[in-house]
């Protein structure tokens, strides 16, 4: 047995209870790493209370946001689970995921709404999408620095730049909020850090 | 007595037999329809490819260690390959080197966080992501080409009638006789040098926040172009008929617009900076 057969065999089944999966667990670290971090996986979603649980609606609407921005595709039928292989950096999704809806809404409200409606949108997403761009920014670090050591200057020099070009959109857009230079430039920023993002947690582990 | 150079030699010998024992070769060979899909996920190494003479993908793979594996699968007319990990990999012992072939007008999907990605001799879609990958494509017609990179240099040489579309951080971008209905590039900090003719009656859109922006043109160019650097500098070696309207303020030295050739073929070109500087430079004739 392959490494992929088990992985389809895992999603075929609960357990792994056959033996050409036994004896191939046993002579593959990866693949028994990953069983074990998927019944990891399953016995800390049991006790999850359900109130913790969003509605599907909100899963959907990011997954289609993810989706029409072009940043998740079709899932590979041989990789391993998104769960275990990322582990803890699975909150990168959901983070990368509020960048983008908050500027799929803006980009969405800026072609419907009228002209005085924009000034006053532009400012208040101007805000909202700023107090966003300090988030997670420790953390995102901190993945890197554990999974790619070597990567980490260049994603913290990469990282500031694009909080700088975002300070500086938003300045721009508070100046002039007619100037569609200016707050495209802003989207393109948030563009370019979701981006980021998307990098880090896209990266395959071992 | 065994001097010293004879240790060190047996030494380096060992070292030697033993990369070579440990770097291993693998070949596959998958037979698919028109149009088909190829994908190629390498988290450390090169990927190349190139057109095969056939309805086959062939895929050529060099591993560094057996610390990591080729997964390889075909579902109909799609082909996916993956380095694929194993415990204790790091950049050097995971990494993988690709040379793919595959039919010329099979859409490819290519990603590597260090090694180069290269594209060439190709018409169907091309899409290459890398964290730190440097990114070549040439000769490829008629496709969309989409480029994603933190800091990787990217080359772009003779694209024809694409669809293109550019995302990078830090990278420098070059493009070579590209064009197409549209061509993009939104980069934070890369300088972007465009070199061509802004043919094809199409969207140029070169956007850097704090690079620098270099476009190279001959003087018949057909284009509607404005450029404007909010606070760096702008250039134009190149008469512009200036426009009526604008809707946005020109100011000398940080902003120009017009247009040049004929107007009922042009292509629309924005060239947008923060910081850096702008320069539209007309290209000799001789060359």
């Amino acid at each position: 047995m392959t490494c992929v057969e088990l992985e389809q065999s895992l999603a075929e089944q609960e357990d792994v209870g056959s033996w050409e999966q036994r004896t191939h667990l046993r002579e593959c670290p990866a693949c028994s790493t990953l069983v074990r971090e998927l019944n990891l996986i399953v016995a800390a979603a049991g006790q999850l209370q359900e109130a913790d649980e969003p509605s599907p609606r909100v899963w959907n609407s990011i997954e289609a946001a993810l989706r029409q921005e072009g940043l998740i595709r079709p899932q590979r039928p041989f990789v391993s689970s998104f769960g275990a292989r990322w582990g803890a950096a699975r909150w990168l999704v959901p983070a990368a995921a509020m960048l983008l809806l908050a500027l799929g809404i803006y980009m969405r409200r800026e072609s419907q709404a009228d002209h005085a409606a924009q000034q006053a949108l532009v400012t208040s997403m101007g805000n909202q999408v700023a107090s966003q761009s300090d988030l997670n920014d420790d953390d995102l670090m901190q993945e890197v620095a554990e999974n790619e050591p070597a990567m980490k200057t260049q994603y913290a020099e990469n990282l500031r730049q694009v909080n700088e070009s975002i300070r500086d959109a938003q300045g721009l857009v508070n100046e002039s909020p007619n100037d569609a230079d200016a707050r495209r430039s802003l989207m393109d920023a948030y563009h370019q850090k979701s981006m980021l993002f998307e990098m880090a947690m896209d990266r395959p582990l071992p | 007595m065994v001097s010293g150079r004879t240790v060190k030699l047996v030494a380096i010998g060992a070292i030697v037999a033993g990369t070579l024992v440990a770097e291993s070769k693998k070949e596959y060979h998958f037979t698919v329809g028109p149009k088909s899909g190829v994908s190629v996920m390498n988290p450390y190494g090169s990927i190349s490819v190139k057109p095969s003479l056939n309805n086959t993908v062939v895929v050529n793979a060099v591993l560094h260690s057996d610390k990591v594996e080729v997964d390889n699968n075909q579902n109909g007319n799609r082909v996916d390959i993956q380095s694929h990990l194993l415990a204790g990999a790091d950049a050097e012992s995971g990494r993988v080197d690709y040379e793919v072939f595959v039919p010329a007008d099979a859409s490819v999907t290519l990603h590597s966080s260090t090694g180069t990605l290269r594209a060439e001799k190709l018409h169907g879609d091309v899409s290459l992501e890398g964290a730190g990958a440097e990114v070549d494509v040439r000769d490829v017609s008629d496709a969309h080409v989409h480029v994603k990179t933190m800091n990787g240099a990217v080359n772009l040489d003779n694209i024809k009638n694409g669809h293109v579309e550019v995302d990078s951080l830090s990278g420098e971008v070059t493009m070579r006789s590209v064009n197409g209905p549209l061509v993009q590039v939104v980069s934070t900090s890369g300088r972007i040098n465009y070199i061509g003719d802004f043919g094809n009656s199409g969207e140029y859109r070169l956007s850097t926040h704090s690079g620098d922006i270099e476009a190279t043109i001959p003087e018949w160019t057909s284009a509607d172009v404005s450029a404007r650097s909010t606070r760096g500098e702008v250039h134009d070696d190149i008469p512009l008929q200036p426009k009526n309207h604008t809707w946005f303020a020109v100011d000398k030295g940080r902003a120009f617009a017009g247009t040049m050739g004929r107007v009922a073929v042009s292509s629309t070109v924005v060239l947008r900076s923060f910081s850096g500087k702008i320069h539209l430079r007309k290209r000799p004739e001789n060359k």
